[in-house]
């Protein structure tokens, strides 16, 4: 997919995921500096962008974390390097800090950050409406509606902070990153931004004179996005009925119009400047309406600041949105929900629709995949708990594909889960109340991944303070929730590039942590560790060492063959209750409904041939390849 | 129900369970730690095994008892009776190592030896504590097993494993009323498509019980008292004594009852058996005129079987036992101990389910409501 991104041919269609056109846009912008952590839905921009960055001559890093990669952005904006940063909306939230002190001191090269917000929470723990951040920052917002204002917003976006230097966000929703559209390219720059020597007196400095500056830029961006070509109104030229509309809300405001056939009855103003807004503008629409409906992604943030500029001139007028419950108030847009709002808005019953024919979906938990290490560690932690303490055991979660462990998938592990990296803090506390009596066990566990992201101080905090509790590094080597993208312990950077691992072990030993190190898939031998750990006291730290079974297989390990043994397994019967398939629960052990017995599914299966050494009749069999065998 | 639903919220959760093992090496769902039984996931049939075998699931005890043991002479207050003996071990190693004639221990020695039995399930403890259900077969080694715990350890699940293995036929088991009465439930109650293999079991020798103690408390007694790793003994001789003691190297030690009351294991004060009733035969501590010093080194015996009568003769006649004469007055005392054993349990359980309710043992409430009267 990447030559859609390097091909030097201005004016070219080419059919573009959202992603993917921010990384035409990126190149077409000449930059010189990419930072991420990865988070769905916008991981492949910097996966892309690392592929490309040798050849276009920038460079491109996975960050420990997002608040790594977007101060690394504004440092290199000192040297005039033109950065973006690439954040989801809970990676945005994490630079907080960072973002509104940018704010204050702004930037000298260009820089912008990608954020994308995930309505319906589809690949995330929460839905937030990053619009607020840069609301609470003062610092300017964008949002496209669809592929090709995605590539053309991010070089709009670098002039625009370079003229005001400030940042400048670009605020994404998951169907505009992987939704597919056609995109002109633009012309791409002979080499990258030139980079300038940083002189003994230049400053960015966040400091509280900044204050007026920074919100007179604001103001400037104001005056910029009353030209920006972006915001567009279509409709009659003077409409009582008004749609205003942002991103996705466009799209299924448009279609709606069109399926009502009432274009020339409703204006639909598209407003892709969503901070600050072009009041001028809005006004010129706003005047001539009495209804207005907003169309817009997770919060009415424009519904509300709509409301704000209608009363401070004096306009009565009747707006409904996400606010009013003309949309729902959470979850992502619909077009269907559009359909409804606009024949409410112009006061004509919804047409019937057609049945549907298709059989529903199955509703299905989330689930581990077939040979998850996880799937061992949490079925090994509930039962150590449980022959460790009589009093249950009180389990932390952190983010990571192990957070499904709240489910089923891991026999609803854990009482709380907070955000990426508070497991550990979250325990730290708890392991502090022994004093007062607290004598439950405290566990929590987090990922290779989030260990280098978010958890180190937390585990600084725990090893100095002495908490009572065991926390669980499960390393399966890889960042698997986004999709393999590297981080520190894997030995490989964003460009490809070999360089020395860091050990997980070592940073938890100098941390002064006791370190021990069991593998999830040796149930017996690491259910008597567990049970050994969780009967000690103080800072213990697990390390569970067993690769993601995605990862092995896409490394082609050599496969063993499971097979259930037809005449041993007993089924339901009293013994083992469908133990494979309802109690483990992988993918790969499945139910022969028919014969009442367990079956393997040899699609899903990955061999790891944990079941085998649980099936309670010995009625799985493993054959061939070596277990330790890696490629 | 559910079977570990029905298991955990009416025996778990009711403070009922003993530990005897029973609901145990069936399935990935049950197991035990210290004492302690636990689930670890819970299995939806119906109908199981667990819930079977339980003995704190509602039995009615007279139906069983006549079902179990057809023609035999069955005094309420004690169960099925043959004759009572007073017995020691003839062997003086044997009686060294045993908790009091090593009548027990001479048996299955004896039965192993003879091929009454192909194997035996015995409970080892280290010390008096942490004992643990094994699989014997080989008679020289059941005197490994001598000597008793106040622990009561999940022994049954040893048998289970023993029964699903198919490999022994005639296994002899020792046990405390709550695991005996489990056997026979195994026998004479087996799930309709899964006989646990229960023709296997073979003699069932009872223990007298009055209750067993609470894992952890009475370790950390002994740690109180003792060096816990050098005791090799404990008992409680007579009420008038009002003492528990433990012999620790060359030392022994008395403690008063009162501390050891307060561990009694919540599951006893709700068991209405002491003679261990569902047996061949069973055995607990003398009580004589003798006095406490003769009857630590003898036991007495209930026959109540055939079975158990055959073994008695065969080990007279092999000179492995030694009988004295038991007093005339020995059976009423035993009756009346009983009784009260069977009030107490009454007791507990009206206090816990209310006057008109004896909870498990409410199928057999007008049975033991006649003994008891």
């Amino acid at each position: 997919m990447e030559w859609t991104t390097t091909i030097d041919a201005p004016g070219k269609v080419c059919l573009m995921q959202g992603n993917e056109a921010i990384v035409r846009g990126a190149v077409e912008a000449g930059i010189n500096f990419a930072a991420s952590y990865p988070g769905s839905p916008s991981s492949q921009i910097l996966d892309m962008l690392g592929k490309i960055a040798e050849e276009r001559g920038f460079y491109a890093q996975w960050a420990a974390n997002e608040v790594c990669a977007m101060e690394a952005c504004i440092g290199t904006s000192l040297a005039n390097a033109r950065s973006i940063c690439i954040v989801k909306q809970n990676g945005l939230l994490c630079c907080a800090d960072a973002l509104h002190c940018g704010a204050q001191h702004g930037v000298k090269g260009g820089m912008v950050i990608v954020t994308s917000d995930d309505p319906s929470a589809h690949s995330s723990t929460n839905e937030f409406d990053s619009r607020f951040m840069a609301e609470s920052a003062d610092l300017p917002m964008l949002e496209p509606t669809c592929a090709q204002e995605a590539k053309d917003l991010v070089p709009y976006a670098f002039e625009l902070s370079e003229k005001l230097r400030q940042i400048v966000i670009i605020r994404l929703t998951t169907r505009i990153c992987h939704g597919r559209g056609n995109v002109v390219l633009g012309p791409l720059p002979q080499k990258p931004h030139q980079l300038e020597t940083v002189s003994e007196w230049e400053r960015l400095t966040c400091v509280s004179y900044r204050h007026i500056p920074m919100l007179k830029t604001l103001e400037d961006f104001r005056e910029a996005f009353e030209v920006c070509s972006y915001n567009s109104y279509e409709g009659p030229e003077k409409a009582d009925k008004l749609i205003a509309a942002a991103g996705t809300g466009v799209l299924y405001a448009r279609e709606a119009l069109r399926r009502l056939n009432v274009q020339d009855q409703v204006g639909l103003l598209t407003l892709a400047s969503i901070w600050p807004l072009p009041e001028k503008t809005i006004l010129k629409y706003l005047r001539n309406a009495k209804e207005v409906l907003v169309a817009e992604e997770v919060d009415p943030f424009l519904e509300r600041n709509l409301q704000a500029i209608a009363g401070k001139n004096q306009l009565t007028i009747k707006f409904t949105g996400r606010g009013d419950g003309a949309l729902p108030r959470v979850g992502e847009l619909m077009p269907d929900y559009l359909m409804s709002a606009v024949s409410n808005l112009i006061g004509r019953p919804l047409p019937e629709k057609e049945e549907e024919q298709e059989a529903p979906l199955l509703e299905r938990e989330l689930n581990f995949c077939a040979g998850c290490p996880h799937r061992a560690t949490f079925y090994l932690l509930k039962k150590a708990l449980k022959r460790s303490c009589t009093k249950p055991g009180v389990v932390i979660g952190d983010i990571g594909c192990y957070i499904m462990s709240g489910q089923e998938a891991g026999h609803y592990a854990y009482q709380a889960c907070n955000c990426m990296g508070s497991g550990i803090n979250l325990a730290e506390g708890l392991g502090q109340l022994h004093r007062f009596g607290m004598d439950q066990p405290v566990v929590t566990m987090c990922g290779d991944s989030t260990f280098f992201h978010a958890a180190l101080p937390g585990l600084v905090n725990a090893s100095y303070y002495h908490s009572n509790m065991l926390f669980m590094v499960l390393d399966n080597s890889a960042t698997a929730m986004t999709g393999f993208q590297p981080h520190p312990g894997t030995g490989i950077t964003a460009l490809g590039h070999k360089v020395e691992p860091m050990s997980i072990r070592a940073i938890c030993e100098s941390m002064g942590c006791q370190v021990t190190e069991a593998d999830p898939f040796d149930t017996e031998g690491t259910l008597k560790i567990l049970e050994d750990l969780l009967s000690q006291k103080g800072l213990r730290v697990l390390i569970m060492k067993q690769a993601c079974a995605t990862l092995m297989s896409k490394r082609h390990r050599a496969k063993r063959r499971v097979y259930v043994d037809q005449t041993k397994c007993i089924g339901d019967g009293c013994g083992c209750d469908r133990f494979c398939a309802r109690v483990w629960g992988c993918p790969g052990n499945s139910w022969d409904y028919k014969n009442n017995k367990a079956v393997i599914d040899p699609v899903s299966c990955v061999g790891c041939g944990v079941c085998a050494d649980l099936c309670p009749a010995g009625a799985i069999q493993v054959e061939g390849g070596d277990e330790n065998e890696q490629a | 129900m559910i079977s570990t639903f029905a298991l955990d919220s009416t025996v778990l959760q009711e403070g009922l369970c003993t530990t005897c093992g029973a609901c145990q090496g069936l399935c990935p769902y049950w197991d035990c730690v210290k004492g302690r039984t636990i689930t670890y996931f819970e299995c939806q049939r119906q109908d199981g095994r667990c819930q079977r075998f339980c003995p704190r699931m509602p039995v009615d005890l007279k139906a069983l008892m006549e079902k179990a043991f057809p023609g035999e002479n069955i005094i309420p207050e004690i169960g099925p009776f043959r004759s009572l003996l007073l017995t020691r071990a003839a062997d003086p190693d044997i009686r060294a190592g045993s908790q009091h004639g090593g009548t027990v221990t001479a048996l299955m020695e004896l039965a192993l030896r003879e091929g009454l039995i192909d194997s035996a399930v015995l409970t080892k403890s280290k010390n008096t504590l942490d004992p643990e259900g094994v699989l014997v077969t080989d008679p020289d080694k059941v005197r490994q097993c001598s000597g008793s715990s106040f622990q009561i350890a999940p022994a049954l699940a040893q048998l289970n494993r023993a029964l699903a293995d198919d490999r022994c036929h005639k296994i002899g088991v020792v046990g405390t009323p709550c695991k005996t009465l489990a056997l026979y439930k195994m026998r004479y109650d087996p799930l309709p498509d899964n006989d646990n293999h229960a023709g296997n079991i073979g003699l069932i020798l009872g223990l007298f019980c009055g209750w067993g103690l609470d894992w952890d408390g009475i370790r950390s007694l002994t740690e109180k008292y003792a060096d816990a790793g050098s005791v090799t003994h404990a008992d409680i001789p007579p009420s008038k004594y009002h003492s528990y003691e433990i012999r620790a190297g060359e030392k022994t030690v008395s403690v008063n009852l009162d501390e050891v009351t307060p561990l009694v294991r919540n599951a006893c004060h709700y068991c209405a058996d002491m003679t261990c009733e569902f047996s061949d035969l069973s055995v607990g501590g003398a009580r004589s005129k003798d006095g406490w010093d003769v009857d630590k080194g003898w036991n007495q015996v209930i026959v109540r079987t055939k079975l158990g009568q055959d073994l008695i003769e065969l080990a007279k006649a092999k000179g492995v036992l030694e009988f004295k004469e038991v007093p005339d007055t020995a059976l009423d005392k035993i009756k009346s101990a009983s009784s009260g054993k069977k009030r107490t349990a009454m007791r507990y359980l009206h206090e816990k389910y209310g006057s008109e309710s004896l909870g498990y043992l409410q199928p057999s409430a007008d049975w033991l409501k006649t003994i008891t009267d």
